[in-house]
């Protein structure tokens, strides 16, 4: 909170919180309550209470609050208000802070994100319901004002379980990425220290080794002096024009690391993503955990007894064979009632309706398709 | 059940007979550039019934080769996002006047279950060089044997285990009460469905239930989930061999390795023999009757649970005590797969992980790839171009009170 309020005096308004009429504050003005003036008192601060937006100094707040709820003291405002709602405004202009207090509310209870929406459509659409509504709250006529707030409300009470759910999510998000953005930020520091690092140390080398060069010019034979002086002059020109090519290219080998750097703090892409016109369906409660998956094979049309005997079927009942390999007469006698009953009850006509095995419009296409066929296999 | 929608009798026809019927039309062997006009005169019904079924699916590129299959991505010709797998099966040399028995077991079976864990089979049609072509649904999550391997990147919990020994024992039940015996369950043989869903897949070993004195062959089930009685030779048996794979695939869940992993029969009846117990005649009538029984060198007795609850203790007593009744050697003491999802581990805590919740492999890296996305502000523009832009006054200014 570092930011001043901004001069931008405006008497004391009438009692509404009509965005017209909200007066301005200034830094240098005097307390519209007990007219003191920052002349007088240096550490004067004005705050305001964000049902009324009426702006008065601290000491009148304590002044007129400290005993319990009061009313406001400005002419014509008759809202009951307590010391504790009061706070210093963020916004020289009382409008903006209005504003954005009714925004903060709004984007509070309005926190879809845009992947609870099936389109983006939907969610444009629902944006701007949001914002008809914000707006209304903000600058709408009395009437708006309040039907709007009675919307609000009501969303509100509806929703809240989803209300707290996105906040939730909202909060979650927020958290990781801050945590990725410093885990950047970070690391973008790191490379801004190597690559600086690394520079320095080659500036160092070349300084060296044309340090060395030179020495062996200086120490290099009599004879050799003038050639050897054109030598190294161009050798000094020659050092120089790879020295600033060097430097460069050392330049621009930092600006990306500085660049990643300066980039750094990646928009929080929180611009509130929300609405909703048509919400996502919360998980269906589940029920117990159903092993079979819901199907059941009781048969419908007779009933399993035991002690179903065929001489057939019972010279294999006592074999060792039979029995050590685990084989099931059970089965046997499941599987021999089932298959006897196999087909009954089937009626073709209803098969058609369903729509097992070839339908009428199928079979109608195929013969359709009888003369198309030809050269379009791809498959082989 | 109802009979399935696509004319697999009439394709059955078609792929079956004999060679000579390729003169007339478009199944023939001849390259598929070449090819008769619209001769609709030439195409009997069944042939037609075979082209309407093969035009409905577009074939995409190879997904894997094996020497009984090639699999292929596909998808259905009126919609492109319809992905399916289509498994070609190949010709085989030993069986030139049919189907391979496999591919005969595979197309019966799987046309005839319909089970949300049980692979469903879509559509089949006969190409060229009479091919049989299986078109089954797109499982595009891997296995499960992927995730019990991937120690390192995948972990899965009590809740996971049983969400999916649930959806295995439902596919194995489902199966069982249509009287039809898988006979190669194994971690590999369920595929994970884009939602998460476990199906059952692969019945090329599949066989209905045997009538009473009909001999099956004891020469199935993939070995490290074969069950005693199938070691031993039996030739009479039931569910209860599926059971005890479901057994081994539930301990192979817990432990994240194979439970009784035998190189050979006689290291495998070890192994059960060690982990188990010995099969006895006390705890097994009548087994030392069995044709490959062998004379067990030392006899140890069958394992209590205090022995499980120290392997498997992490899926709770009643997982143990479910685990320990599809592991019993009397196949006729086994728990059956209906009375496993009767069990009252389904019931009691930890509640099975919802399917969407499961993990999967692909998972991590999918994350990994949208936060990589979503990173640099410019991308995540793009799709917020057309929003309205909102400022927030939620948070950033929440000092003033």
């Amino acid at each position: 909170m570092s930011r001043k309020p901004i001069a931008n005096a405006r008497g004391p308004a009438s009692g509404s919180t009509t965005s017209a009429a909200l007066p301005g504050l200034s830094s240098d003005d005097m307390c519209p309550v007990c007219k003191t003036i920052r002349y007088l008192n240096k550490d004067m601060e004005f705050l305001i209470h964000p049902d009324c937006y009426h702006f008065m100094c601290s000491n009148c707040v304590n002044r007129i609050f400290n005993d319990g709820p009061n009313q406001c003291p400005y002419a014509g405002c008759h809202r009951t208000l307590r010391r504790k709602g009061f706070r210093t405004p963020f916004f020289g202009d009382l409008t903006v802070e209005r504003e954005v207090d009714i925004r903060r509310r709004v984007a509070a209870v309005f926190n879809q994100h845009e992947e609870d929406f099936r389109t983006l459509r939907d969610y444009n659409n629902y944006l701007g319901m949001v914002e008809d509504l914000t707006f209304e709250l903000v600058s709408g006529t009395d009437a708006q004002r309040s039907s709007a707030e009675a919307q609000l409300q009501q969303w509100e009470a509806e929703h809240k379980a989803d209300i707290e759910r996105n906040r939730k999510a909202g909060r979650e998000a927020d958290e990781a990425s801050r945590r990725r953005i410093a885990a950047e930020r970070d690391a973008a520091r790191q490379r801004r220290i190597d690559a600086i690092k690394e520079a320095e140390e080659e500036k160092l080398e070349r300084a060296r080794t044309r340090e060395a060069e030179l020495d062996t010019l200086a120490s290099a034979p009599e004879g050799q002096r003038p050639g050897g002086g054109v030598q190294l002059k161009r050798r000094v020109q020659v050092n120089r024009a790879v020295e600033a090519a060097a430097a460069a290219t050392t330049n621009a080998a930092g600006v990306p690391g500085g660049g990643v750097a300066g980039a750094q703090p990646p928009m929080i892409t929180k611009l509130s993503i929300q609405g909703l016109k048509e919400k996502r369906k919360p998980p269906a409660p589940e029920g117990p955990y159903d092993p079979f998956g819901g199907m059941d094979f009781v048969p419908s049309r007779y009933k399993l007894h035991d002690g179903l005997v065929h001489p057939d079927v019972d010279k294999y009942r006592f074999d060792l064979a039979h029995a050590t390999g685990g084989y099931s007469f059970d089965d046997y006698r499941a599987r021999a009632m089932f298959e006897a009953f196999a087909g009954l009850g089937v009626f073709i006509e209803d098969e058609k309706e369903v729509g097992s095995g070839l339908s009428a419009s199928e079979v109608a296409a195929m013969s359709a398709g009888i003369a198309a066929v030809g050269d379009k296999m791809e498959l082989d | 059940m109802t009979a399935s929608p696509f004319a697999v009798d009439a394709l059955r026809q078609a792929s079956g007979a004999a060679p000579s019927s390729t003169g007339n039309g478009n199944i023939s062997s001849s390259s598929s550039t070449q090819r008769p006009g619209p001769g609709s005169a030439t195409l009997d019904l069944v042939e037609q019934m075979n082209e309407d079924e093969k035009k409905k699916y577009v074939k995409g590129k190879k997904l894997g080769e094996g020497t009984y299959a090639n699999v292929y991505l596909g998808h259905a010709r009126h919609d492109p996002s319809l992905l399916v797998a289509i498994k070609k099966i190949k010709v085989q040399k030993e069986y030139r006047d049919g189907m391979a028995p496999d591919a005969v077991r595979e197309l019966t079976h799987l046309q005839e279950l319909r089970h949300p864990n049980i692979i469903s089979l879509l559509s089949a049609f006969s190409s060229k060089d009479q091919n049989l072509n299986l078109v089954l649904e797109f499982l595009p999550l891997g296995d499960l044997e992927m995730l019990i391997r991937d120690v390192d990147r995948v972990r899965y919990g009590a809740p996971d285990i049983k969400a999916w020994m649930g959806m295995l024992t439902r596919a194995v039940w489902f199966c069982h009460d249509n009287y039809v015996l898988h006979r190669d369950i194994k971690p590999n043989n369920l595929l994970i469905a884009a939602d998460g869903e476990v199906k059952l897949a692969d019945f090329g070993l599949a066989r209905g239930f045997a009538d009473p004195g009909q001999r099956m062959t004891a020469n199935v089930i993939t070995r490290w989930y074969r069950p005693p009685e199938l070691l031993y030779g039996a030739r009479h048996y039931s569910g209860a061999v599926d059971v005890w794979s479901v057994g081994t695939v539930f301990a192979e869940l817990i432990i994240r390795t194979p439970y009784l992993p035998g190189d050979n029969d006689i290291e495998m009846v070890r192994l059960i023999s060690r982990a188990i117990g010995t099969p006895t005649e006390d705890n097994w009538p009548g087994v030392t009757k069995l044709r490959e029984y062998t004379i067990p060198i030392e006899v140890t007795p069958v394992a209590d649970k205090a022995t499980y609850m120290n392997r498997f203790g992490s899926v709770g007593p009643e997982g143990v005590d479910l685990l320990m009744r599809t592991l019993i050697l009397d196949p006729r003491k086994r728990i059956t797969a209906r009375e496993m999802l009767e069990h009252k581990w389904w019931r009691t805590d930890p509640r099975p992980s919802r399917k969407e919740d499961l993990p999967r492999k692909s998972g991590g890296e999918e994350k990994v790839a949208a936060d990589l996305k979503r990173r640099p502000g410019v991308v995540d523009e793009e799709g917020k171009a057309k929003v309205a832009r909102k400022l927030d006054f939620g948070g950033a200014l929440g000092g003033g009170k």
